[in-house]
């Protein structure tokens, strides 16, 4: 009997322990994982068009509750996450890189750095994000550095933002984007320019 | 074999209810945080507060964008049984007002389109029945001003006109 009840038990914790880690998993509550949905990924850049919306599944919203709590819905803005460069590696603040894109179907879009735990880098280098308002014309480019460029470019700062992301927001949406996103979207390339040597 | 199938369906079980459980109640536990979070942190109850000028030093949610100024009302209608009147001031740049039930949902968003805005919140049991009538999902929720304000001056002439926004029980 006694056996019987510590059979049961240990099957319970086990139920539980199952339960609870796969539904961490599949929200996107376990650390690391950045991704704000599964909908669309458009040149690495990861989005979900449900997401603020009463349409987001249950575990759309968790991962949204966790990682971009109070997103409005799609036909105020759309955001998009990427946390790798053109070469699939992990984005760093121990490495420089190019962003570049064109115009975007937005009535104003941004670029935002954040670090690991989903907030702004401390840093105070009043260098968080580009936006549209300093792209002129249909091409733009912008460095991510930990260090302001000397040339003069735009400049996103990954001071102090260890391994990090990038949130594009594009508020007021023209509404054949949200009809084709994946067509009408020049998702911004992020290329890696160099890296610091990695100290012993 | 046979004696392993009842712990086995015994796990499986807890294991289904217990991943519901987590799936269903994190959006709630995490949107309940947040606004008492906001709330020690001086976020007012039926009331609009502009936030600081959001940099690394200022964040208080996760992903805020600091190209924006925010105002935040938190509300509860256990306090405000007839609902709220709530108003954005315009302003010349982008500016949303935007509502959020206790479960994370956006269900409700007005863009400023350089007027303002001027509508009543409703408690759930009371119906929407004109047109500047919202109807809340849920009893408690955060109201969320987004105005446009990149620079310093930005912010500057954004907290000027938050000072007509108004978050008041009827």
């Amino acid at each position: 009997m006694i056996n019987r009840i510590a059979t049961f038990g240990i099957a319970g914790i086990l139920g539980v322990g199952v339960g609870v880690y796969s539904a961490l998993a599949m929200s996107g509550l376990l650390p690391g994982d950045r991704r704000i949905g599964d909908g669309i990924e458009i040149n690495g850049w990861v989005g979900d068009l449900r997401q603020g919306s009463v349409d987001a599944s249950p575990y759309l919203r968790a991962r949204i509750a966790r990682h971009g709590l109070l997103a409005m819905a799609k036909s105020e803005a759309i955001y998009f996450i990427r946390s790798r460069d053109g070469a699939g590696e992990h984005l760093t603040e121990n490495c420089d890189y190019k962003i570049s894109g064109g115009a975007l179907p937005a009535g104003w879009w941004s670029i935002t750095l954040y670090n690991s735990e989903n907030f702004l880098p401390d840093n105070r280098d009043e260098a968080l994000s580009f936006n549209s308002n300093q792209s002129s014309g249909d091409a733009w480019t912008a460095i991510i550095s930990p260090t302001q460029p000397d040339d003069g470019a735009h400049w996103i700062s990954s001071r102090n933002a260890g391994k990090f992301d990038l949130t594009l927001r594009l508020y007021m949406p023209e509404p054949d984007t949200l009809a084709r996103p994946e067509q009408l979207i020049a998702a911004p390339n992020v290329e890696r320019l160099t890296c610091k040597e990695q100290g012993s | 074999m046979k004696k392993a199938f009842a712990p086995l369906l015994f796990a499986s079980a807890l294991a289904v209810i217990s991943h519901l459980a987590v799936i269903y109640a994190a959006p709630g536990v995490i949107m309940d945080r947040a606004m008492s979070m906001l709330s020690n942190r001086g976020i007012a109850l039926h009331g609009f507060t502009l936030g600081e000028r959001t940099t690394p030093q200022t964040q208080t949610v996760v992903r805020p964008s600091p190209d924006l100024a925010y105002s935040a009302c938190l509300f509860d209608f256990e306090q405000a049984p007839a609902g709220l009147r709530v108003k954005m001031a315009s302003t010349e740049n982008y500016a949303s007002l935007s509502f959020f039930d206790a479960s994370t949902n956006n269900f409700q968003t007005i863009r400023g389109d350089g007027s303002g805005v001027d509508v009543r919140l409703l408690p759930p049991k009371m119906a929407a029945t004109q047109p500047n009538e919202i109807g809340s999902p849920s009893n408690t929720g955060i109201i969320l001003i987004r105005r446009l304000a990149p620079t310093e001056a930005d912010y500057e002439r954004v907290a000027e006109t938050a000072k007509g926004d108004k978050c008041s029980p009827i």
